[in-house]
């Protein structure tokens, strides 16, 4: 990343290097591929169970019904619940053991 | 939140599905959901990560050329703000030069990891630590306090990464012991929290890990974090204890709480989310044992208050840092106040009425925390807003003056400590600083212009 200086300006320039400040970014894993099409798939829900949760992910499980023929959607509940759990490695070994094809993951604010 | 899964080693642009805050509200209108159904499908579906290599990528050096050496330096500082690198103040651009200068307060070499920085996950090293450092207008001795105080910041006891990113508008408070903090300016006596030209440390080490926090951690505002006011955060808190005015038979912060021997050089690092001035002293004619306990009456009174985001610190971290002037901290030890028995009296003293919980609906907040004894703390009427009075900070700075103490309310999961690794130039470094910045001295004062 550059900015170089005014062309018209004639005579000596000041010269400024400096570092980038935000540090090198490194990407040590993968997101999981993505499902090729949801017919036919088993979709759960990972639930923090705040800022509206309750309300928003039946809303998706009840269009993802109706969109998608031979889906199954678990119910959001189908995995514990709550900021404090849901991060958790038993969590995860839970969704993994459920067989899921893939998870939709809620809410933040 | 826009970056937060990049501090768990995954690519920065995860596949999300955003909607105005109003959506998130009791009551509101969650028809929108319906109307991007598709972005779901297709995040679920079609959506790919922009990021597809591994390893870290190294930033080229930037460069900016003008006329003179203002115009470089205005250009240099827009170029910052419109990178989203700065905090509206002037910086100083990292320079070779300036960041080599700074290096030069390192006991370690300027590669060596200090950690991920959340939520965005950039790597954090010695010379990013300077970096900042060299843009908040520091000096190279102040470099030993810093790196100890990021390094603490990383360790997950800390909590940091859940607060970078929360809205419940943490910042970090540096806690110094030791002779460093007289050595290098740090100030512990009055003004110990705000700007002073004389002990000009504590800001420049608080702004620096502040950039940190923005530049490395992502966390912007709105973006990377979510706090909802973000006071204190241009400088953070950075003070040091004032232990030339410490009672004696009083254990300092460092001893008391990290079992840090006395005179090592350390840091202590805990998050406040409030900062308070307290009119300790009486107003008449009060005997000093009268003006010591009305005092304590009304400190303890002030933190009698629903801080939820305080649960976080329950069972392990703090409630807060009080901070009492050397001198009253003095009257009260000839009184036979200790640290500990001030810790206890605020324990006890407060306490809130489950009553007073339940009308405020906190009930619901103690029942969801991960925490068992959070959780079983319910139970308890009055309710103590700690585990333990030992999980009150009790430090003696501020200036030397009796009336007022300073409570700076705690969102703490942990308090990290950490002793500090000098460079063997250290000596060198605090000479030069003295030849640069003149010998600190009472009064007006001040010395012609060069």
């Amino acid at each position: 990343m550059s900015e170089d200086g005014d062309s018209r300006i004639i005579g000596p320039m000041v010269t400024l290097e400096f570092h980038d400040p935000s540090g090198a970014i490194e990407v040590k894993q993968h997101f999981a591929p993505r499902v090729t099409s949801l017919q036919g798939k088993r979709i759960g829900f990972v639930s923090n169970d705040q800022w509206q949760a309750f309300r928003m992910l039946p809303l998706l499980k009840k269009l993802l019904e109706a969109d998608f023929p031979g889906i199954e959607v678990l119910p959001i509940d189908a995995f514990p619940q709550g900021n404090a759990v849901i991060g958790s490695e038993e969590t995860a070994a839970q969704v993994k053991q459920s067989g899921v094809d893939a998870v939709v993951i809620g809410n933040a604010a | 939140m826009t970056n937060a899964v990049a501090g768990l080693g995954l690519a920065p642009d995860a596949a999300m599905v955003t909607f105005p805050i109003e959506m998130f509200l009791p009551g509101s209108d969650i028809s929108p959901v319906e109307a991007r159904k598709r972005d779901f499908y297709d995040g679920l579906t079609r959506w790919r990560s922009a990021f597809a290599a591994d390893g870290a990528a190294e930033a080229p050096m930037i460069r900016v050329q003008s006329a003179s050496v203002e115009e470089a330096f205005s250009r240099a500082n827009d170029l910052m703000l419109t990178n989203r690198w700065g905090d509206g103040l002037p910086l100083w651009p990292p320079t070779r030069e300036r960041v080599d200068w700074i290096l030069r307060g390192a006991a370690q070499p300027r590669g060596r990891r200090v950690g991920i920085f959340p939520p965005r996950g950039g790597v954090t090293t010695i010379e990013t630590c300077a970096i900042a450092l060299a843009m908040a207008g520091g000096r190279p001795e102040y470099l030993p306090v810093l790196i100890a105080a990021v390094d603490a910041f990383l360790d997950p006891e800390s909590g940091s990464a859940q607060l970078q990113a929360a809205s419940g508008s943490a910042f970090p408070v540096v806690i110094v012991n030791g002779p460093i903090g007289a050595q290098i300016r740090l100030n512990a006596g009055f003004g110990c929290l705000g700007p002073d030209p004389q002990r000009p440390a504590g800001a420049s080490i608080g702004r620096a890990l502040r950039l940190l926090q923005q530049n490395v951690g992502g966390a912007l505002p709105g973006i990377g974090t979510m706090a909802n006011y973000g006071g204190v955060r241009y400088t953070n808190v950075v003070f040091a204890e004032d232990e030339a005015n410490l009672p004696m038979g009083w254990a300092t912060h460092a001893t008391e709480r990290h079992a840090h021997a006395p005179g090592q050089n350390s840091i202590s690092l805990a998050f406040a989310n409030g900062a308070t001035n307290i009119r300790r002293r009486g107003a008449k004619r009060e005997t000093p044992e009268e003006d010591a306990l009305q005092g304590m009456y009304r400190m303890a009174d002030f933190m009698r208050v629903p801080n939820m985001p305080g649960l976080a610190g329950y069972e392990h971290g703090t409630p807060g840092i009080l901070m009492i002037p050397g001198v009253v901290a003095n009257t009260m030890a000839g009184l036979g106040w200790t640290k500990a028995s001030i810790r206890e009296f605020l324990w006890e003293h407060s306490r809130i009425p489950a009553e007073h919980l339940r009308r405020a609906g906190c009930p619901a907040w103690i029942e969801i925390d991960s925490s068992k004894v959070v959780r079983e703390s319910i139970a308890l009427d009055p309710w103590p807003i700690t585990a333990s009075p030992d999980n009150f900070i009790v430090v003696v700075a501020g200036g030397g003056h009796p009336t007022n103490s300073y409570w700076l309310q705690g969102y703490s999961p942990g308090v990290v400590g950490r002793v500090l690794e000098l460079p063997s130039t250290f000596d060198a470094l605090l000479a030069e600083a003295e030849r640069d910045l003149g010998p600190v001295t009472p009064g007006p004062g001040g010395r012609p212009p060069r």
